[in-house]
């Protein structure tokens, strides 16, 4: 693990302020669900998918315990923000009650499960949708599979997925020749280690020879996308980095990924002019904070020992 | 020796061009000595230079003595185009790594050339990488040296800078590592034959390109067998 102080001295203050603007935006209104939102939402992607994603980045720093007061502060209080916007919990079980076949309702859910949150009739009812043979013949791309396979093991399902098979699945557990990669292939790889090593907390979740598969190659796929400054992709990288347990990419893409973060905290996803639009841009950008946040906090968090903390 | 006039620079670029074609004809075996015949022009004199050492990619690969003729016109060219003096000190690594290859084809021709006293700084895979792609001419059986022990250090740094190349769509530099990759004759980080699969089908088309595959699958036969 690595120890260099600079390293994460970045890591810190790059995660911390991409904290706090999503603190402060969603205090000043964005991010917010339409008020007549129902279980049948018409576009997922718009409020919903990002609320998860900042429960998500904040039910890590609230696992990992690393970050300082002001941070854990902040971090408790935009989950709990969140947890209120799905009207604590309701909106994910009247959704999933609904619609039996969608996985959203679950993966959110982990998130907030890992933070503590608990919602007894979403408990029960994905508990019933576990054991039926429907919910694990679902069609979905393999890196998905992952993601659903651990939301049931943070959530706490009786549910003992064959994580070699659905790992072989992936782009990533073919070990592909490393320059067939491309963009959306690096966003498919990121994923499956976050769901294999459940964001860092289990670098050992990752098979051997994917480890040192990802430790010869990281480097080249850093150096790519950062030298077209795809900031999002390269923040993802470094989260992969951290979860592998030994991190091979070194300083230079934190202090470039940090040069490019402005001052209020507002992460870029790519090299692109920011729209002035407050609005817009928390659209835009949201993700990549999202994404800083966790790249600091798993690499503060790996690099220090820290034993997640159990919900 | 750089060359700002446009017109003149396709005239030497086009002797490279003849040059290696047929450096790859003497390897496919479709053709004789890789020198002309007769008393060299100037801008074959300077492709013979910048060839250098894959003038005799054919008798290094098989064995064979070197081409007396050849090394007698490499000779000329190094005489008409001498070689930067002092040999650079390491400051610049651009212009150390064409001492590199002044050294070698100076060594070839029978021709005193200055040995640099360092080689690439290693210390920053993606320049080293570069420069080792400038210095492929040296990837040949039969050569060794400093250059070539920095490369057997370093076959994870070779593997980076391929796999960066064929990402940043530079193909010249990608096959000119890959044919580093392939004179190590040993397992390295990356599968080398969809590597030059690919190189084929992005080739641009050129000689030299069409010699450095041939030479690169030439290795990987040897070290197959």
């Amino acid at each position: 693990m690595t120890t260099d102080p600079r390293l994460l001295g970045i890591a810190q203050r790059l995660s911390s302020q991409a904290l706090h603007w999503l603190h402060r935006a969603h205090r000043n209104g964005h991010g917010t669900l339409p008020p007549d939102a129902t279980v049948d939402l018409s576009d997922p992607d718009t409020a919903y998918k990002p609320l998860g994603e900042a429960a998500l980045a904040a039910s890590l720093i609230l696992r990992d315990g690393v970050a300082g007061a002001h941070d854990l502060a902040a971090a408790g209080e935009l989950i709990e923000f969140c947890w209120h916007q799905l009207q604590s919990g309701n909106l994910l079980y009247e959704r999933q009650l609904r619609h039996p076949n969608l996985t959203d309702p679950l993966e959110m859910y982990a998130h907030f499960a890992r933070a503590g949150y608990r919602h007894r009739p979403l408990d029960e009812l994905l508990d019933s949708l576990t054991r039926l043979r429907a919910t694990h013949a679902a069609e979905m791309v393999p890196n998905r599979r992952l993601a659903v396979a651990n939301a049931r093991r943070v959530v706490g399902l009786d549910h003992r997925p064959d994580w070699a098979a659905l790992t072989a699945g992936t782009w990533l557990g073919a070990a592909p020749e490393p320059w067939s990669i491309d963009w959306s292939t690096g966003y498919a790889l990121t994923h499956t280690v976050f769901h294999l090593t459940d964001w860092g907390a289990r670098p050992e979740g990752l098979p051997g020879p994917l480890r040192t598969y990802l430790t010869d190659w990281l480097p080249v796929w850093a150096d790519i996308w950062l030298e077209i400054g795809q900031w999002d992709l390269v923040g993802e990288l470094l989260i992969v980095d951290s979860c592998t347990g030994a991190p091979v990419c070194g300083l230079d893409p934190w202090e470039r990924l940090a040069a490019a973060q402005h001052p209020d905290g507002l992460t870029p996803r790519d090299a692109e002019p920011v729209d002035p639009d407050p609005a817009q841009a928390f659209r835009d950008h949201e993700h990549t904070a999202v994404v800083a946040v966790i790249a600091g906090t798993v690499t503060l968090a790996r690099a220090l020992g820290a034993e997640p903390a159990l919900a | 020796m750089p060359v700002t006039d446009t017109a003149l620079r396709d005239v030497y670029a086009a002797a490279v061009e003849r040059m290696a074609g047929r450096a790859l004809d003497a390897l496919t075996g479709a053709g004789g000595a890789v020198a002309p015949a007769a008393p060299a022009s100037t801008p074959e004199l300077a492709a013979l230079r910048v060839l250098g050492p894959d003038l005799f990619a054919a008798q290094l690969l098989s064995g064979a003595p070197l081409e007396t003729a050849t090394t007698t016109a490499l000779g000329a060219a190094l005489r008409a185009f001498p070689p930067e003096t002092p040999t650079p000190d390491g400051t610049d690594q651009d212009a150390l790594a064409v001492a590199w290859l002044d050294h070698v084809s100076g060594f070839l021709a029978g021709v005193a050339v200055h040995q640099p006293e360092h080689v690439p700084d290693s210390s920053h895979w993606q320049r080293w990488s570069v420069r080792m792609a400038r210095l492929a001419p040296l990837a040949l059986p039969g050569l060794d040296g400093p250059v070539h022990r920095a490369a057997r250090r370093e076959p994870l740094a070779l593997a980076r800078g391929t796999v960066r190349a064929m990402l940043r769509r530079d193909h010249r530099t990608a096959l000119r590592l890959t044919r580093w990759l392939a004179w190590l004759g040993t397992p390295t980080p990356l599968e080398l034959p969809p590597l030059l699969d690919r190189l084929h089908l992005v080739g641009d088309g050129s000689n030299r390109t069409a010699l450095d595959l041939a030479i690169t699958q030439a290795l990987l036969t040897e070290h197959q067998r």
